[in-house]
């Protein structure tokens, strides 16, 4: 049933989904787009790691700037090759989602060529490493050995929160970030560079879930589909924020997780469900979100409530 | 070059372009005609490829009176002996798979649309495309269709002509002639009047909503036609190759044929049937590609994929309005008015 095995997976889980999901809702809240390349910072931040342990670094307090500004870095390139010339020729929301497609593929099967080549540099398989940082001690906590990658996990994440938090309430960049968010045609008229602001924007989210793809594959495994198959559960925690609210999408990150360990492990005790159907528990709480507490008016929509438009006859 | 098989080639080319060609379609009603982000049609290809196979693989072993389970080796050898008995059977449940699997994928289209449609259209993408990926998950895991091998040995409607590469080229035709029905079926769909409300809800849906129309409704019914086209896509598909795997339906196709869409032309039937002409016939090309150079430094297939993506951006950065711009809706009023202001012109 549940012991601790599925308490400690639904924390660190959580916590990683939190890392990877706050982006998210925070890239859309400033730029009003649904953003697929989402997907591949996550991979490409596993893989700088990867490529990194086998070069030989082997401390996670290096590794992790580096991820981070990997992601940053493509995150702003995105902006400046598709997303800022297509927004000046006024392409609407729909548009510039199917160019985050477009650029998601790209990524995708760079990374790909990517390992094929690295694969023939390094002769190891690439394809599905698990990468460990071998400085990293043990600690047995009552019986549990708990892998030194867990506690460091908790400390980069409490760190990446607290210092997201702190930037975005104290710092005037965030001041910034947030008036662009609530409305970018007053905020530019008030003198921010909005330009300027999307762009840290962008680099924050892109490193952040670089970070997160990262810690994801320190615990689990890299594979060049790490990304995709976090797409539904990213989204479903994203949507319970409303794409609006970051508190809410963090608060989201650990209902997910704890949907996908805790209440998985019961449905597997109690009803005998296999435990294949987990991505099934975040797609009935993605439908359930969207029915009971919608997102309205977001993605570019117009909101319609769910009630029944009377025709009246005559 | 090796004898290389023109014939062969084209016939494969031809039934993949089909194929593509009717999912194109289908998502030009979607993307071009109503501005609906369906990122999930490989789902929809997937259930109707499925639906055929199941179908067909147990009526067969039912008529015939075998019983084993449906993925098994004894029941691939078994369906390999009875396919050519009965040629009306066949052809029956080819008919009949067709008209079921429309039904039944558009239905499941309309279910999944029901909610996310009233939300905004980002969510629409979001919901279907990880609907697809939940399926593939699912249908990995599901053993009575044969888990990750899938089903094979399905009958082919043609089985009973001896000579393959004849079956192949009647199929083939098949294929076309369905496609060319969709055509026509979109083309009079896209220039009715509920064409036009189609076009009045991507472009301006405060308007429509003012107008009287029920959005959502409008929306939900392109989606389960939608849908139900793009099941037809995957019953062909299920006959052609002859087996169905879940490996066969990444979101990679659903990427195709978007690719598809978009550099043809957005809102333009002929766009769409371009487009998927020409990156079918280059996906051929790079599958015999594949086969003359195996040990590349980089597999050509990633390559294709980055095109792929690429032309899906540029596209959309330099010519978004694609190879065959949006034409003016016609209608017999219009035409008539278009003749008449012409002859003036000239005179």
């Amino acid at each position: 049933m549940i012991g601790p095995t599925e308490v400690l997976n639904t924390i660190w889980i959580g916590i990683i989904y939190m890392i990877i999901a706050l982006p998210l809702t925070l890239s859309y809240k400033v730029t009003r787009i649904i953003n697929f390349v989402h997907i591949n910072f996550i991979t490409i931040g596993a893989y700088v790691g990867v490529i990194l342990f086998l070069l030989g670094v082997n401390s996670l307090l290096l590794v992790i700037p580096a991820s981070f500004l990997f992601g940053a870095a493509i995150a702003v390139l995105n902006h400046f090759i598709a997303f800022s010339p297509l927004e000046k020729r006024g392409a609407n929301p729909v548009i510039l989602m199917i160019a985050s497609l477009g650029l998601w593929i790209f990524y995708k099967y760079v990374v790909y060529a990517f390992l094929d080549l690295g694969q023939k540099v390094f002769r190891t398989n690439l394809f599905s490493v698990i990468p460990r940082a071998t400085s990293l001690p043990d600690v047995s906590v009552g019986g549990y050995v708990l892998s030194g990658h867990f506690f460091a996990a908790i400390l980069v994440a409490g760190v990446i929160l607290g210092v997201l938090y702190l930037l975005l309430s104290k710092t005037s960049v965030g001041r910034a970030i947030r008036a662009v968010a609530d409305n970018p045609t007053l905020a530019e008229i008030s003198g921010i560079p909005k330009e300027r602001v999307v762009s840290i924007t962008w680099a924050l989210c892109g490193g952040m879930a670089a970070v997160g793809g990262l810690l994801w594959a320190v615990f689990a495994i890299a594979t060049p589909e790490v990304g995709d198959a976090l797409i539904l559960q990213i989204f479903a925690v994203s949507v319970i924020g409303g794409l609006e609210s970051l508190l809410w999408t963090g608060i989201g990150a650990f209902i997910i997780s704890g949907a996908e360990n805790i209440l998985m492990s019961l449905l597997n005790a109690v009803l005998g469900v296999p435990v294949s159907f987990r991505p099934f528990i975040s797609f009935s709480a993605l439908l359930l979100i969207i029915l009971v507490k919608p997102p309205l008016g977001a993605g570019g929509g117009l909101p319609y409530r769910f009630k029944i438009v009377r025709h009246y006859k005559r | 070059m090796l004898g290389f098989d023109v014939i062969g080639f084209l016939i494969s080319w031809l039934t993949l372009f089909g194929t593509y060609a009717i999912l194109s379609m289908s998502l030009n009603l979607e993307i071009g005609f109503t501005g609906m982000a369906d990122f999930g049609k490989v789902a929809f290809y997937g259930i109707g490829a499925y639906l055929a196979a199941t179908i067909t693989a147990f009526t067969f072993l039912f008529v015939n009176g075998i019983k084993c389970p449906l993925h098994s080796v004894e029941a691939i050898v078994a369906l390999k002996e009875c396919a050519s008995k009965n040629p009306a059977l066949n052809v029956s449940i080819f008919v009949l798979c067709i008209l079921i699997t429309f039904i039944i994928t558009g239905a499941i289209g309309y279910l999944i649309s029901y909610p996310t449609l009233r939300v905004g259209p980002a969510f629409l993408g979001i919901t279907v495309l990880s609907f697809g990926e939940l399926l593939r998950i699912f249908m990995r895991h599901f053993e009575p269709t044969g888990g990750t091998k899938g089903l094979a040995g399905i009958p082919h409607p043609l089985a009973w002509i001896p000579d393959p590469r004849l079956r192949d080229g009647i199929y083939a035709a098949i294929v076309l002639v369905v496609m060319l029905l969709t055509y026509l079926l979109s083309e009079k769909i896209a220039n009715s009047p509920f064409g036009r409300l189609m076009r009045t809800v991507r472009d301006d849906e405060i308007a429509t909503l003012c107008l009287g129309k029920h959005v959502p409704r409008i929306k939900a019914a392109v989606f389960f036609l939608a849908s139900g086209l793009a099941g037809i896509a995957g019953v062909l598909l299920a006959y052609y190759l002859g087996s169905v795997n879940p490996d066969m339906f990444v979101p990679a196709v659903t990427f195709n044929v978007w690719a598809m869409v978009i550099f043809g032309g957005m809102g333009n039937n002929k766009g769409a049937l371009i487009g998927s002409a020409i990156i079918t016939f280059v996906d051929r090309i790079s599958f015999v590609v594949n086969l003359l150079f195996p040990q590349a430094i980089i597999s050509p297939d990633y390559i294709r994929w980055m095109i792929v993506g690429l032309l899906i951006l540029i596209t959309l950065l330099f010519k978004p309005q694609g190879l065959m711009p949006e034409t003016p809706i016609k209608t017999l009023a219009l035409t008539a008015v278009a003749e008449e202001s012409g002859g003036e012109e000239n005179a």
